[in-house]
């Protein structure tokens, strides 16, 4: 038993050695090969074994020419496919990071929500039903724990963030005047989820909030050139060009990036009316509907 | 002894709710209080309590256009102030250290009956000026956060029909072009009016260099810089074709570490 084991292990070393003097016959150069050679027929003579040194030599050579060029393109693939399977870890890595930044719930909003419903209890109390209503729908999408791990889509982001701006609308009053100018057709669309999300929360608090007088808020959606467009539109202060723009437009910038590749934008711009306009552009693809159970 | 004539307030807040909460909620703990004025903004509230002179004044720190710091600094002295706020943790420390006091929203009743308690043994007292309060208040908040900053972040262009934002970081070179400044981008270039000379003092000196009077160039972009058949110094920019060479009093830019 025990030198059948032996054995064993013995060919094992045997079939790996082979297979490392093989790859590196294979990728090593002609000039260092050759002054392998050189080397080892120094040492067989040194040792009277002059032809066995020879033959190994020859026998090598044999093998580089004739098997070096595949085995070198399978290992430079493999190496690739590492490379590959690395770089999609780290997007998912950072995918899921960034996930977790965007999806901070500004305690600021709670707090001062929490504050409305508290106070429209004593005054109002449908009102502050309806209120507590749109925070749990708020706060049911905008949890990452809360999120399903399908796709999302267009309808559901916006159907996000219509119950943050009802919540504002109600503290804000007929400073928040928002408008929603999605066609029914687009909602089953992909769009990254919270994108959406904090484009209305930058409007609102960048745009609409400083102003004393407020203004209007509208989300929109459209197909330009087989992309999905997405805007959002306030007539706020308007984009100061010194600001740092928040973490906020900074981290879609880079999901994007990391989604798409190259193949999606974010374009800030000044409406002729004042303001601010951001639009978010990814490529056009439909969710297919769920199979029939 | 004759009745002292009863303290006044006005509360100013953005939102009206949080108005009739803190309202509500003083009338309960304090009954005697008047309240003479509320105020939707920092502006409105300096104006109302100049005209109408309250002992006290409650004021929620994030307002539109005026803040509720800014507001305490010109108010300072003229009437004792109480900070209300949602959630500002750095403002909470800078208050627990001052004399100064606050309420956080959801205001409580039981937390407004003991600044109630607190104001009416200060109101004997002319109210405390908050000097270093202030001041290190707007150090950790920025004054409201929306201050500008230094350096030009985002460029301000035409491009096409539309007026564009686009963030300096997208930003490969800037080029003096006839009367116009050419902003060139890795997927579009646009057209500005302000000249290079002007766009160099608002950039970031770390994010932008100037290598010709009529070029600045993104440092991060810069891929290579070669030398041309005279002698020149070439740079070229990752994402664009175009190389942009390096005027001889701009030489120093690029010498060698």
């Amino acid at each position: 038993m025990g030198i059948r084991q032996a054995f064993r292990e013995i060919r094992r070393g045997a079939v790996v050695m082979w297979w490392g003097f093989f790859d590196w016959v294979a990728v090593v150069s002609w000039k260092a090969l050759l002054l392998v050679a050189f080397l080892s027929l120094i040492i067989g003579g040194i040792f009277r074994l002059p032809t066995l040194a020879f033959v190994l030599i020859v026998a090598s050579f044999i093998i580089k020419v004739v098997a070096g060029g595949k085995r070198r393109a399978e290992l430079t693939a493999s190496q690739a496919n590492r490379r590959a399977e690395t770089e999609q870890l780290e997007r998912t890595v950072l995918e899921a990071r960034m996930e977790s930044l965007q999806a901070q719930i500004e305690p600021h909003f709670l707090f001062n929500t929490l504050a409305s419903i508290d106070q429209l209890i004593q005054t109002d109390p449908p009102r502050a039903s309806r209120m507590q209503q749109s925070l749990i729908r708020y706060l049911r999408s905008a949890m990452p724990q809360m999120r399903d791990g399908g796709r999302p889509t267009l309808g559901q982001q916006v159907s996000l963030s219509s119950a943050f701006l009802e919540i504002m609308a109600v503290r804000m009053e007929e400073r928040l005047q928002p408008t929603l100018n999605v066609p029914e057709g687009l909602k089953s669309a992909v769009f990254p989820s919270m994108m959406l999300q904090t484009l209305v929360e930058n409007a609102i608090k960048h745009g609409l909030e400083p102003k004393a007088d407020g203004g209007r808020l509208e989300i929109g959606a459209e197909i330009v050139d087989g992309q999905l467009a997405v805007h959002v539109l306030d007539t706020g202060i308007g984009f100061m060009p010194k600001s740092e723009g928040g973490v906020g437009l900074a981290n879609v910038r880079e999901r994007l990036e990391a989604l798409y590749n190259g193949r999606a934008e974010l374009i800030i711009s000044v409406p002729p009316a004042g303001g601010t306009c951001a639009t978010i552009k990814v490529p056009y693809e439909v969710v297919p509907a769920p199979a029939p159970a | 002894m004759q009745p002292l004539p009863a303290p006044t307030a006005v509360v100013a807040d953005d939102e009206r709710l949080m108005r009739e909460q803190i309202i509500a909620r003083l009338k309960d703990a304090w009954p005697e209080l008047v309240i003479v004025g509320e105020a939707s903004n920092g502006r409105e509230a300096i104006a109302i309590v100049q005209s109408l002179e309250p002992d006290i004044v409650f004021l929620d720190i994030s307002m539109p256009g005026v803040d509720g710091i800014e507001a305490a600094r010109t108010l300072a002295g003229q009437a004792h102030v109480v900070f209300v706020t949602a959630h500002d943790q750095y403002a909470i420390d800078a208050f627990e250290q001052g004399a100064v006091d606050y309420l956080l929203k959801p205001a409580e009743p039981e937390r407004v009956a003991l600044t109630c308690r607190r104001l009416r043994a200060r109101l004997r007292q002319e109210p405390d000026p908050m000097h270093d309060l202030l001041a290190q208040l707007s150090q950790r908040l920025g004054a409201g956060g929306l201050k500008p900053r230094e350096y030009l972040r985002w460029v301000q262009a035409s491009v096409g029909a539309s007026i564009r934002m686009i963030p300096t970081g997208d930003i490969l070179f800037f080029r003096a072009e006839d009367k116009y400044t050419r902003v060139q981008t890795r997927s579009f270039e646009a057209l500005i009016r302000k000249p290079i000379k002007e766009l160099i003092a608002e950039l970031d000196p770390d994010e932008f260099w100037q290598i010709h009077r009529a070029t600045v160039v993104r440092v991060d972009a810069v891929e290579q810089v070669s030398r041309n058949l005279r002698g020149n110094q070439v740079v070229h920019v990752k994402g664009s074709e175009e190389k942009l060479e390096v005027s001889r009093s701009y030489h120093h830019v690029f010498k060698q570490m």
